[in-house]
């Protein structure tokens, strides 16, 4: 009977020192998570308070990104969307610190995965920030340059600028990201030189008339140059 | 039957003879496929448990030449905003409701005020201000026609009249105010009979003859809620966010358009709706609020076009107007005696007496703060502002109605 109860102890006492070894890791991982969170919180609150100071959401109303976000139906303010966006990455990455802290093998590979990949999304992100702002800039410079020239079709020149922009730009964060990045450069390829083309054709076709109006005024002119090379006596 | 007396230096369209609602309705059908109108409804919840609108909903259903209906929801929570859209349900055509105070909407308040402009408190003004942000942003109308949501002798004829003379292109008016007799045993109305009518005509007496003056004098009743306009007039005119709603409305109307394109039209023999408390003691409620805010926004209007107030002036003022205001009231006593009317010519002058006191209370808020001017700033001022907010707008109302 003594035998059997000590057969029933060993794993418990085993599976117990074993706790006790790894609590030390356990409560290295739950003050980490702590500390980051607090930390995440105060960088968070500091974010804000700078965000406010800048007028960062009135910044964003005026270059579309406030539209943007209300497109994809999310109403919360830009700043604080932003701020919300910081904090649980800073949380993702207190987690995964604290996680490291439990030197357990497979999660050390989904650390180090993913410290490889944080700037990659990073990087992400702001290509396709600054890059939708840009895009919305040049646009918008096409179409009042247009305007301002007298082209009826103005508008519908800059949103196919903005299009062709957005196009790239997603390419471009996909291609950081590493999302299937062959064939994300295949199809955007494919798509790019698709429209490219479409446009050089209608462009070519639509101005056949033009460009032969253009040369036959440019024959002229030189004709009309050559002739002024006789001089009467 | 009305007369056919031209007033003023506005249009007049009286009810003459035997008007066919068919006719008009046939006629605005056609000339809604060139000028699609929208009909915007700025109404509280508790108008939904009210006697009036089951009526409304029931004749909006049967007019065929609407484009849209834009109903502005105020005071509703979620669950009421769907229980609207649930009433709304029997009409045929489009009809998008606002909910005012979802959370997107508020958004969008918020994201005009953090840029620097004041959408105003909450109120009939405002309601209608943002209700024709959605209308332009639709890019679909070439009209608007708005009417309250309180009226309980309400039928689509007022409605049809009311579009017609913008909708119809061979009248080509830009702004159509509604007109009508407010009686039932006895004469309502007082604000306009006892106080802007008066006071318009005493200050005409003051500083002679002035075009504004003339204009708001010309309509039979300045303070209708009911009109049609061009979608164009409603990005360009700025609305008061107070009282001063229809006063102020109509300076716009004055300031960017000519009178030859402005109409009135007697769109209904009788019209009913609820009356508001005079609150004598209260200046901050009911038709002394009202009052206020009313004679605010005519000194600011007229003191923008260059008449100068002084305190002397005010004082003149208020003697010229009670004159006149108890010789009206005279006036009002023989129409109501040859009708059969029932008349208080005690509560008449009580009023009259209430009436003058907001005049000194608008008077001294004007001289202590002359710049002050409750108004919303026009659409093409907030989208210079904010490029997106009408899309944002659009989206947010959409949303809310998927």
């Amino acid at each position: 009977m003594g035998n059997f109860i000590q057969l029933i102890l060993e794993p418990l006492k085993e599976v117990y020192l074993e706790f006790i070894k790894f609590l030390p890791k356990l409560l290295a991982m739950l003050i980490v998570v702590l500390i980051g969170i607090f930390a995440a919180r105060v960088v968070r609150a500091v974010l804000m308070k700078f965000m406010k100071a800048i007028k960062f959401d009135s910044w964003s109303d005026r270059m579309g990104l406030t539209g943007v976000m209300r497109k994809g139906d999310l109403w919360a303010k830009p700043s604080v969307a932003l701020g919300s966006i910081v904090y649980w990455v800073l949380i993702i990455v207190a987690v995964m610190a604290g996680l490291s802290a439990l030197r357990l093998q497979a999660i050390d590979n989904l650390v180090s995965s993913f410290v490889l990949y944080l700037p990659r999304a990073l990087s992400a992100v702001v290509i396709l920030v600054f890059g939708y702002i840009v895009a919305g800039f040049i646009a918008r410079a096409v179409l009042i340059a247009g305007v301002n020239k007298g082209y009826h079709y103005a508008k519908i020149v800059a949103e196919a600028i903005r299009l062709l922009l957005i196009v790239l730009i997603l390419a471009m964060a996909m291609e950081q990201l590493q999302v299937a990045p062959s064939i994300v450069l295949a199809a955007f390829s494919i798509i790019f030189g698709g429209i490219v083309l479409t446009l050089s054709i209608a462009f070519g076709v639509g101005a056949i008339e033009t460009v032969k109006k253009i040369i036959e005024k440019e024959t002229a002119a030189k004709k009309e140059e050559t002739k002024d090379e006789i001089e009467h006596i | 039957m009305a007369d056919f007396y031209q007033t003023g230096i506005i249009t007049t369209l009286h009810k003459l003879g035997r008007s066919s609602l068919e006719r008009l309705e046939v006629e605005l059908q056609e000339h809604s496929r060139m000028r699609p109108v929208t009909l915007v409804l700025p109404a509280l919840y508790s108008e939904f448990e009210g006697q009036a609108m089951p009526k409304i909903v029931e004749e909006l259903a049967k007019v065929k030449y609407l484009q849209a209906i834009v109903l502005i929801l105020g005071q509703a929570s979620d669950k009421e905003f769907r229980k609207a859209r649930d009433f709304m349900a029997p009409i045929p055509y489009e009809v998008k409701i606002i909910h005012n105070d979802g959370k997107r909407i508020r958004e969008i308040y918020e994201t005009i005020r953090r840029n620097g402009l004041d959408p105003g408190k909450d109120g009939k003004g405002r309601s209608a201000w943002l209700a024709y942000g959605y209308v332009i942003a639709g890019g679909k109308s070439y009209a608007i026609a708005l009417h309250d949501c309180d009226i309980l002798t309400y039928n689509r004829e007022m409605l049809a009249r009311l579009c017609y003379p913008v909708v119809n292109s061979n009248l080509d008016y830009v702004f159509c105010k509604g007109f009508y007799s407010r009686v039932t045993n006895k004469m309502h109305g007082r604000v306009t009979r006892l106080l802007v009518t008066p006071l318009v005509r005493s200050i005409q007496n003051l500083i002679g003859a002035h075009e504004f003056l003339t204009f708001l004098d010309s309509f039979r009743y300045p303070l209708a809620g009911e009109f049609c306009m061009t979608t164009d007039m409603a990005r360009v005119n700025r609305i008061p966010w107070d009282w001063g709603l229809e006063v102020g409305s109509l300076a716009e109307v004055y300031r960017n358009y000519s009178p030859r394109r402005v109409c009135q039209v007697d769109i209904a023999e009788t019209y009913e709706h609820k009356h508001q408390a005079l609150s004598a003691e209260d200046p901050e409620k009911g038709l002394m609020k009202m009052t206020v805010d009313i004679c605010k926004s005519l000194f600011r209007t007229l003191a923008s076009d260059g008449v100068v107030f002084s305190d002397g002036f005010f004082k003149s003022l208020s003697v010229t107007y009670l004159r006149r205001a108890e010789d009206t009231i005279t006036k009002y006593e023989a129409d109501a005696a040859i009708n059969g009317l029932t008349f208080d010519r005690h509560e008449e002058a009580k009023a009259v007496d209430s009436f003058t006191k907001a005049l000194s209370l608008g008077a001294q808020a004007f001289l202590e703060d002359p710049l002050s001017m409750p108004l919303i700033p026009n659409w093409n001022r907030v989208t210079s502002a904010i490029p997106g907010i009408l899309d944002m707008l659009k989206k947010a109302v959409d949303e809310d109605n998927r």
